[in-house]
């Protein structure tokens, strides 16, 4: 039965072949359901282990023939193929190596087997094979039973997928079959290789295919589409946040690595497009070994400009090499310029073993492992790959018809190493960024304690100064005031210059200054206003008792409050200025005027109506005069004073109150 | 009519000083001139002065101890304390126990007489910080705290427009001119202000008692 795209899917049990490409939608919508649920089932039976996988009949049917006939011929159906050209041959077969020099248009395998008595119900007989890279067709006891397209001038294959064609019962015979099979070998660097194929019941083959197929097809299936987004998304970050080296190249690394295993999922492409692919492929792969040790070194702290720079110079040659040669130099890029990635990789390995043991974390240690791994898959992978150019051991030589590649599976896990590494950075990163915050935050609130701290001592410093300006004007005051009047009177009393009335002014004038003082250092710090007032207030007792009517003006604010030494000051000049009054001017009326100016200044006016500076004791109102004068130098104010048509004015202006001292 | 005198000093020299001032004034009498709280207290046993002058550092109890039981004994006295520096602290307390005067220590004779004279006549004096500290004590002033729920102040408002001129420090005559009143009236209302400042503060201190479950 031949098939036109040669892409086998072969159900077991009823014996159906259906082959992909054909069929409607949903056709196809129930078989890549079928095949993603029994990829599934598949994948975990293989993971668990091939026992598991393997039939579960008492006696297995499988025939594995290894002898075959061979022949060489340009015959393009079994009809023209001459008898008696056969020459024997064994599975598996390398042609380059079995046959070396022998070129044609095809290369014919006969498979000869024994089919046993079928035991009833048993179901339909297949054959696997588990690759046929360049595609072939099969005939049946003569009859055409299957097709597996082929490179054409317009369209290069590459299967990387297994078979499994399911043989008719009507074609099947008891006793002797034969298979035959043609392959291309038009191609002068065709490989073609052919493993052993197994003839049995489907049911027995298919879990081999299913295996097969999960490895080969369904894995790469999901390690592009998940290398492709987890890389875009890492590069995204990146593109965020350049200085973030390490993501940049992971992102890098997936991306390639999607790109790479591209090439089990690409199985028929024009022909023309082949060499770029292939250009493609190597610069993906090579790129992947670079970029991954660059991320290594990068991880590990170690820049080497120039090591990264030849590196990526190398990674260079083999993509150039073979668009330069259009795609004929494939080969040998693959053998020499692939090869050459081995020493990369051992000496990546050896660099993530150094770093491992320099930083013995968990994160280098599992790089140096899985670095180890990838690189020992590669080295794998490669001689598999190019079996025909070394001597084998024979046992490895078995495992390499086998062309099971590693490789992809060991980049699978470095790639899950790296991303681990890069979320661990990440969550540290994290961590660290909120522990910063936390230390900022305690760091600020103990800067703020600290302020505060300091803020106070400044307070509790400025507090004690003024306590102590205070001690010490108060003690200056005394010092100068009360203390000099008591001690010059008990002087004077002393040598008896003081009589009674003379000692009686004196005290009473000792009283005045200490309320003066009680005045101003009021607890409640109260405004010059108020100050005034209580003074005025005493001022006004003695003076109605005297006969003497007192007028007050007083245009302050209530809110002006001034130094308390200034404020002594002027009530002294105003006491002084009323004790004349009182005493010698022999006034019947004293009006007392009090008034801030637009400008700030203070004007402090005193008048009487009585007998003016002429008429007085002119000691005892020169004394007077002297004191106020010189109380004002003090302040910093003028005072000035008038005779009037009746009476006397002492007016007193101080221009800065609140500077004064 | 004489007035009776009371004089409660235990300084001698004032003693004297003020016994003379009152000897010396023939519309005053001389009840009697003690030197401690107990002496004073039992002759306002026996009998009700029309003055009591009375110092407060007194050696055996509290002047303002002895104002108080004076206050409620005979209401009828009206009750002069004698400060040295007239605005202290010691000045309201003893208007809080009921004195309606104040007298400083170093007064001339004639004014202790005035000034026993002004009392009986109907009229406190008033000095402009003790004006402040009894809006304080009504809360009133701008800057007292604000009153509590149960307190209502018992002034007038003319009685508190009164407080708030002094407080500015404006003479008497100056607060009856603005309000139209004779400087008389003005201390008459001062004298009645005191009273209310006795009663409201006997008041609160029976409601802060209730409160603190003392009765």
């Amino acid at each position: 039965m031949p098939t036109p795209t040669g892409a086998t899917i072969v159900q077991g049990a009823g014996g159906v072949a259906t082959r992909a490409g054909r069929g409607g939608k949903r056709h196809a919508w129930l078989l890549l359901r079928r095949s993603f649920g029994r990829a599934l089932r598949i994948g975990l039976v293989a993971l668990v282990g091939a026992a598991v996988a393997a039939p579960s009949q008492e006696v297995s049917q499988r025939l594995e023939p290894t002898a075959v006939e061979v022949q060489l011929s340009a015959a393009a159906e079994p009809s023209q193929l001459a008898a008696d050209r056969w020459a024997p041959g064994t599975l598996p077969d390398n042609w380059a190596r079995s046959h070396p020099g022998m070129m044609g248009p095809n290369a014919w395998y006969r498979i000869a087997f024994e089919l046993p008595p079928r035991r009833p119900g048993s179901g339909s007989w297949a054959l696997y094979i588990p690759y046929l890279y360049d595609g072939g067709r099969f005939w049946l006891n003569g009859e055409p039973l299957a097709s597996i397209a082929q490179t054409t001038a317009s369209t290069h294959v590459r299967w990387e997928r297994p078979h499994l064609i399911v043989m008719p019962d009507s074609q099947l015979r008891v006793g002797r079959n034969e298979v035959l099979l043609r392959a291309v070998l038009t191609d002068p660097g065709a490989n073609l290789r052919l493993q052993r194929m197994t003839i049995g019941p489907s049911d027995e083959l298919l879990p081999f295919y299913e295996r097969r197929i999960f490895w080969v097809r369904t894995m790469p299936q999901g390690a592009i589409v998940t290398c492709l987004v987890v890389g875009a998304f890492v590069l995204f970050i990146w593109w965020r946040r350049r200085s973030e080296v390490l993501y940049g190249l992971f992102g890098l690394a997936a991306v390639l690595w999607s790109i790479r295993t591209l090439t089990f999922v690409i199985e028929q492409m024009p022909s023309p497009w082949w060499p770029w692919w292939r250009a493609v492929y190597h610069a993906a792969t090579g790129g992947f070994i670079v970029v991954l040790a660059l991320f290594a070194m990068r991880f590990a702290g170690v820049a080497r400009p120039w090591l990264e720079r030849g590196l990526a110079a190398y990674w260079l040659i083999g993509p150039v090499a073979m668009l330069a040669s259009g795609g004929r130099l494939d080969s040998t890029v693959g053998f020499v310029w692939t090869g050459g990635m081995i020493p990369v990789g051992l000496a990546l390995v050896g660099f993530t073993a150094w770093a491992a043991w320099k930083y013995r974390t968990g994160a280098s240690l599992a790089l140096m492992l899985a670095v180890a791994l990838g690189a020992a898959a590669g080295i794998h992978d490669y001689l598999i790959a190019w079996d025909g150019a070394f001597r084998l051991p024979e046992v490895f030589a078995g495992w390499a018809a086998h062309r099971i590649f590693l490789l992809h599976h060991g980049a699978n896990l470095l790639l899950l190493v790296m991303v681990a590494i890069l979320t661990l950075r990440f969550v540290q990163a994290l961590d660290a960024a909120e522990e910063l915050n936390r230390n900022l935050e305690s760091r600020v609130a103990a800067r703020e304690r600290e302020l505060q701290a300091r803020h106070d001592e400044i307070a509790q410093l400025e507090r004690e100064q003024a306590a102590q300006d205070e001690r010490q004007r108060i003690m200056q005051d005394l010092h100068d005031g009360l203390g000099s009047q008591l001690f010059t009177s008990l002087s004077r009393a002393e040598r008896g210059a003081l009589d009674a009335d003379g000692l009686v002014q004196v005290l009473r004038e000792c009283i005045a200054d200490m309320r003066l003082a009680f005045d101003v250092a009021a607890p409640d710090r109260r405004g010059l206003r108020a100050v005034l007032g209580d003074f005025l207030f005493r001022w006004e007792t003695l003076l109605r008792d005297a006969g003497v009517r007192l007028a007050t003006e007083i245009a302050l604010p209530d809110s002006l409050r001034l130094p308390p030494t200034v404020t002594m000051q002027l009530l002294r000049i105003a006491q002084e200025a009323l004790t004349n009054a009182l005493k010698h001017a022999a006034a019947t009326e004293v009006r007392v005027t009090v008034r801030q100016e637009a400008d700030g200044s203070l004007q402090l006016q005193v008048s009487d109506d009585g007998c003016g500076l002429a008429g007085a004791s002119a000691r005892a109102t020169g004394r007077g005069l002297g004191n106020m004068a010189s109380r004002a130098q003090r302040l910093g104010a003028t005072i000035e004073v008038e005779s009037l048509t009746r009476g006397t004015r002492i007016i007193l202006r101080l221009s800065r109150p609140g500077d004064a001292r | 009519m004489v007035a009776s005198v009371l004089i409660v000093e235990d300084e001698p020299e004032f003693l004297r000083r003020f016994s003379d001032a009152v000897l010396a004034d023939p519309g005053l009498r001389l009840l009697g001139a003690v030197s401690t709280g107990a002496a004073a207290l039992a002759l306002l046993g026996a009998q009700a002065p029309d003055v009591m002058l009375i110092d407060l550092g007194l050696p055996d109890v509290d002047g303002v101890e002895v104002i108080r039981r004076a206050a409620q004994r005979c209401p009828q006295t009206d009750v002069i304390v004698i400060t040295m520096f007239g605005d202290d602290g010691h000045v309201l307390s003893s208007i809080e126990a009921g004195a309606t005067g104040y007298l400083l220590k170093d007064a001339a004779g004639d004014r202790i007489a005035a000034s026993i004279h002004e009392a009986r006549a109907g009229g406190s004096p008033i000095s402009p910080s003790i004006a402040r500290r009894v809006l304080m004590r009504f809360r009133l002033a701008p800057t007292a705290p604000p009153p509590a729920a149960h307190e209502v102040s018992p002034l007038s408002e003319r009685e508190t427009e009164i407080l708030r001129l002094v407080a500015k420090g404006l003479s008497f005559e100056t607060v009856g001119e603005l309000l139209a009143i004779s400087p008389h009236t003005v201390v008459a209302h001062v004298k009645k202000i005191y009273r209310k400042l006795a009663v409201h503060s006997r008041g609160e201190a029976v409601y802060e008692a209730g409160q603190m479950g003392l009765i």
